[in-house]
């Protein structure tokens, strides 16, 4: 008998066990929190107990999160669905590829690095799941903890892309009562109720802000109250519609201006001009 | 600073494209709404690729609370489609709250009341707005003084000044009350009390400046958020503020605060007597503030009013002594170094201490004492008259402040602080309203918990009410022990029920008569929020089908009693008492809703009014600088010719009716001789306590999403789907005991009624073993048939904070 024969057995097993664990490590991370598939995942959880308030919050687009007692289901169907899933999806969550060396290929990506207007309205009608009408602050899609607002601080104050996972980073300076302004769905533990009908109609999100001419840059169509940091919406973890097409340049009020009307600043009312130039006709 | 407002027009011609673009988007939408049913939460979005430009932009206060946000309204093609903070109002410098920015969205529930609605038996009739106005006049002038008008801190300034008018100069009759009864009659009376005139010395410009701020059972951080991320937001920018909270449960506010004092219901009275106790034994009060600004006082049992009696400052001392804080400790259950610790705080006169409270310390059977104590320990400490240290109560409802106290809406008042029951005040009405001599009576009418109780009762029992008209409020849902004051009217034919809303409601459920209101921005108003700050809009949307305003609606009444000869709608002239005549001096027929809005009737009643607010230093500045600003905190007075709000009140330099070279002045004082009165009540247990058979002592009260009865809130679906239900917040040891796990279906059951909700445990907020809480929004889940409505004895303000009840599983 060779006393090294087990444990080349207990490391083979061993080296299996780890290699298994860092693919379902990585597969798991993909799973399951992505709100746009959610056919495969939804009809492989329904028997489970609970999964039916999930099933609404996700038809809401909200994205549930998995418990312990729902979690090896959940693996289970998004490995089925989730390659799947990104193949079929014709919008990519990824970014800008190109990246100028020069000067002069910096002018011209920054006009060719054209976003395709499908990709755009995709990425409006995202944003429109959680708003009420352009400018809203979001309606937060996933449970919360009802008391504490470190927890939002935990992955919003940066923000971050993960293959199918978003995390929009805050745009504004940090404000400690988050709920004041972002409500979330539900708690899982409150019971659905329904919705009465509502005719409001919300201010639709601009495809793009006026430019003087066609390769001038565009105006800012929102206000930036709220909304100071420019990349937490048009930076690379945001939706590929609604990145900058020259996300090397560091200072974007340098050419995008903003509307004093929006701005709600008084300058606008209190602009005067001097009085025209009284000239006697001969 | 006065800003100047855009054009309030919104005229406007689309081109056919656009028009079609609109009409086939706002199709799209309601299909897309229908199809989706319940699991469609977000709301449809305009199509196309039009921007902001054609977006009218104008300034309105918010139509939820008392905080007084101004918002910017967003209008297209007729609209409302978005909402912004105003950037340039002091009270929310650019910030909402949830509630503010969905506001526009409570304009458009589906179910909007468009038109007049009469009750067949079960079912409604829609009639015209002339038949609705004959039927309520007929009504009045068959039995005047069986009529009653029951209001809202959410009328406008206007509005309530107008249905006022109606009431007491035009029927002689005070029955006349508004549901601000219920929320902050007791601040009125501490602030009468104390100063000798009503509301706050102090504003909101003291969270900015204050060192500590404790929150008397009061929950900002949910249900005036705009106020605490004022204070909050300080810290991120490097300034300490110490916060804490004196509550019966765990919220979201106490997360943010350094210390958390959890007490038992009434704890409140013994903490602050525990203070004062600690203030003189340690002697760390103000002895100069005291010495040069305060009498004493103590209630006078023979005679229960809010002069009570003098006492001397030996006397105040002696009734205090048993206070240490061990017996606070055991009264409160709040532990005694946290008493000390308060005491220390209100003993260092280096610190700026502000004090918050709303609800906890007005819903409250001794909420007259509790409100006079707090500002009583702000007194004794001399944490009084600097910015940053000062007692300021807020107030739930958007103009409870303007409409309720100010316009005097209530049915022992006149407008400017003057009283019914004063000859000198009724006879300056009388001159103001040019009225004849006795026009008005002297008899203070029903307090709003007797006028339901009378509406309720049987005329032959002696019910002696038998019409009520409601404004702009939901009692149905919203008054306590509702099986008693409400829910009794049920099939009483002899009673009838009059209600101005703009959606059903649990009240229209009893109605005979329901007329569609317009609402917010769809009419002309005015408010009052909390820190006494008067604030003006115009009318920016037409209201849905016959909507009409809620004023038109009770001049339209004065005017058809007025053609049927009814004396009282007639001046000492003969003329109509609301009679508005144009620049040519011939009437405007403002009666007929066709020309309501050929004037300003807002500008015409506010101007009326306004002479009033002269009368007791709360000088209000014409409409039109109103116009201009986004509200200003009166007295507002001219100073080189321009109108300047006042911020602080009583103290010199700040408050332009104290006299040159003194600190502090309490000019309206009840005493007449400049001093404000400190208060000693004794500790009084609650009406209702838990005993054997009803264990659990319970809360009722508000939550961030939803705003007072739920009826406009409800109907947004962002909040709705935060916020869907109510539900009972338990201990969890509670619930454990019981068998009871989170979702479970119970039973909760007072002496009063019963009804069936889901456990929440481990929530939104975490009540101590004991108690419990529920929201009120939920007009499926009616807490206030549970509800005691046991009434403080100055105030008549009911306790909705402390009814004993008992819960089993369903």
């Amino acid at each position: 008998m060779q006393p090294n024969q087990p444990s080349r057995i207990v490391l083979l097993v061993g080296a299996l066990i780890t290699f298994v664990a860092i693919v379902g490590y990585f597969v798991g991370l993909q799973s399951p929190m992505n709100p746009f598939e959610k056919t495969a995942r939804v009809q492989g959880l329904s028997r489970v107990v609970g999964a039916t308030r999930s099933l609404e919050a996700m038809e809401a687009g909200s994205i549930p999160a998995t418990d312990y007692s729902q979690m090896r289901m959940a693996v289970r169907a998004t490995l089925a669905s989730s390659k799947l899933a990104q193949n079929d999806s014709p919008f990519s969550t990824a970014s800008i590829p190109v990246y100028p060396t020069t000067e002069q290929a910096a002018l011209e990506l920054a006009v060719d690095n054209k976003i395709p207007l499908a990709e755009k309205r995709f990425a409006l009608a995202m944003r429109e799941k959680n708003r009420a009408f352009n400018g809203a602050p979001p309606t937060v899609p996933h449970p919360i903890a009802e008391t504490s607002a470190e927890s939002c601080v935990a992955c919003h104050s940066q923000g971050m892309q993960t293959a199918t996972l978003r995390i929009p980073k805050m745009s504004h300076a940090y404000l400690s009562n988050c709920t004041q302004c972002h409500v979330g769905t539900a708690s899982p533990d409150m019971q659905n109720a329904m919705v009465r009908a509502n005719s409001f109609v919300g201010l639709a999100a601009p495809e793009g802000g006026p430019r003087a001419f066609a390769s001038a840059p565009p105006q800012i169509p929102h206000s930036t109250w709220m909304r100071v940091d420019c990349l937490s919406c048009h930076g690379q973890a945001s939706y590929r519609g609604l990145q900058t097409t020259h996300p090397w340049r560091q200072n974007c009020q340098q050419c995008h201006t903003a509307s004093s009307t929006l701005e709600q600043t008084v300058l606008e009312s209190n602009a005067k001009f001097m009085d025209p130039m009284q000239v006697d006709s001969l | 600073m006065a800003l100047p407002q855009p054009a309030q027009s919104q005229e406007k011609s689309l081109s056919n494209a656009e028009r079609r673009n609109f009409l086939k988007s706002s199709a799209m939408a309601a299909a897309t709404a229908v199809a989706a049913g319940t699991s469609n939460w977000s709301l449809p979005v305009i199509q196309g690729s039009e921007i902001a430009d054609d977006v009218k932009w104008n300034k309105a206060p918010c139509r939820f609370c008392g905080t007084g946000c101004h918002v910017q309204v967003g209008v297209q093609d007729g609209k409302v489609v978005a909402v912004a903070g105003d950037r340039n109002a002091e009270v929310n410098k650019g910030l909402l709250c949830v509630k503010g920015y969905h506001v526009g969205s409570a304009l458009y529930g589906e179910d909007r009341l468009k038109t007049p609605l009469l009750r067949h038996g079960d079912k409604y009739v829609a009639i015209t707005w002339d038949e609705a106005i004959g039927i309520i006049a007929d009504r009045i002038a068959a039995a005047p003084n069986q009529f009653a008008f029951y209001g809202s801190g959410q009328w406008t300034i206007p509005e309530g000044y107008a249905a006022l008018k109606f009431m007491k100069g035009g029927l002689g009759n005070n029955h006349i009350d508004p549901n601000a009864r219920l929320c902050m009659a007791s601040a009125v009376t501490g602030f009468l009390a104390t100063y000798g005139v009503d509301e706050p010395a102090g504003c909101y410009d003291d969270l900015d400046k204050c060192d500590v701020l404790i929150m008397w059972g009061n929950n900002p951080a949910e249900m005036h958020p705009v106020l605490f991320s004022r204070v909050v937001d300080r810290r991120s920018r490097g300034e300490k503020v110490l916060l804490i909270d004196i509550g019966t449960r765990r919220t979201r506010t106490t997360t943010h605060c350094n210390h958390y004092l959890e007490m038992k219901g009434h704890g409140d009275l013994a903490i602050a007597n525990g203070i004062a106790h600690l203030l003189l034994a340690k002697k760390t009060y103000s002895h100069e503030f005291v010495s040069s600004f305060c009498n004493f006082k103590a209630p006078d049992d023979a005679n229960p009013n809010l002069h009570g009696k003098s006492i001397s400052f030996d006397e105040y001392a002696e009734q205090l002594k048993p206070y240490t804080p061990e017996y606070v400790e055991e009264l409160s259950g709040v532990p005694a170094d946290q008493i000390r610790l308060l005491a220390d705080l209100f003993g260092n006169p280096e610190l700026k201490i502000t004090s918050l409270w709303c609800m906890g310390m007005n819903q409250h059977t001794r909420g007259t004492a509790i409100n006079s104590l707090v500002h009583g320990i702000h007194l004794l400490s001399g944490h009084f008259g600097r910015p940053g240290d000062a007692p300021t109560s807020l107030t739930g409802q958007p103009s409870a402040c303007g409409t309720v106290r100010e316009v005097g809406t209530l049915s022992h008042t006149l407008p400017g602080g003057r009283l019914v029951a004063t000859p000198e005040h009724r006879q300056q009405t009388e001159d103001i309203w040019k009225l004849p001599a006795g026009r008005i009576n002297p008899v203070p009418g029903f307090h709003t918990v007797q006028m339901w109780e009378s509406f309720c009762t049987p005329k032959a029992e002696g019910g002696v009410i038998d019409t009520i008209w409601v404004q702009v409020t939901n009692p149905g849902q919203t008054l306590p022990n509702l099986n008693k004051l409400f829910n009794k009217k049920e099939g009483m034919k002899e009673k009838f029920l009059i209600v101005s809303d703009v959606y059903p409601t649990a009240t229209t459920r009893l109605a005979d008569l329901i007329l569609p209101s317009a609402m917010w921005v769809e009419k002309n108003g005015m408010f009052g929020n909390s820190e006494r700050r008067t604030q003006q809009w115009f009318k920016m949307v037409e209201p849905p089908g016959e909507a009409r305003d809620d004023c038109w609606q009770t001049i339209a009444v004065a005017h058809r009693l007025f053609e049927k000869g009814f004396e009282g709608m007639k001046d000492r002239d003969g003329r109509f008492l609301f009679e508005v005549l144009d620049q040519e001096g011939k009437p405007v027929p403002i009666w007929n809703w066709k020309n309501y809005y050929d004037t300003n009737v807002d500008q015409h009643l506010f101007e009326e009014y306004r002479l009033f607010s002269r009368l007791k230093h709360k000088d209000l500045a014409p409409y039109t600088e109103y116009v201009k600003a986004r509200g200003l905190r009166w007295p507002v007075v001219q100073v080189n010719g321009q109108w300047t709000e006042t911020r602080h009140r009583f103290a010199g330099g700040l408050d332009p009716y104290v006299s040159n070279g003194k600190r502090i002045q309490f000019y309206h004082s009840s005493t007449k001789d400049d001093r404000a009165q400190i208060w000693f009540h004794p500790w009084i247990p609650p009406a209702e306590v838990p005993d054997a058979d009803y264990p659990f002592m319970l809360c009722t009260g508000r939550v961030l999403e939803h705003w007072h009865s739920g009826s406009m809130t409800r109907r947004i679906p962002e909040l709705s789907r935060a916020m869907p239900t109510a539900y009972v917040e338990m201990n969890a040891a509670d619930a454990a005991d019981a068998g009871i796990r989170n979702g479970n279906q119970v039973i909760v059951e007072s002496r009063r009624g019963s009804m069936e909700i889901q456990a929440w445990i481990e929530g939104r907020g975490k009540p101590p073993k004991g108690t419990v809480f529920i929201p009120f929004f939920d007009e499926t889940k009616m807490v206030n048939n549970l509800t005691l409505d046991a009434v403080d004895p100055f105030s008549k303000q009911p306790d909705y904070k402390k009814s004993a009840v008992r819960i089993r599983k369903v």
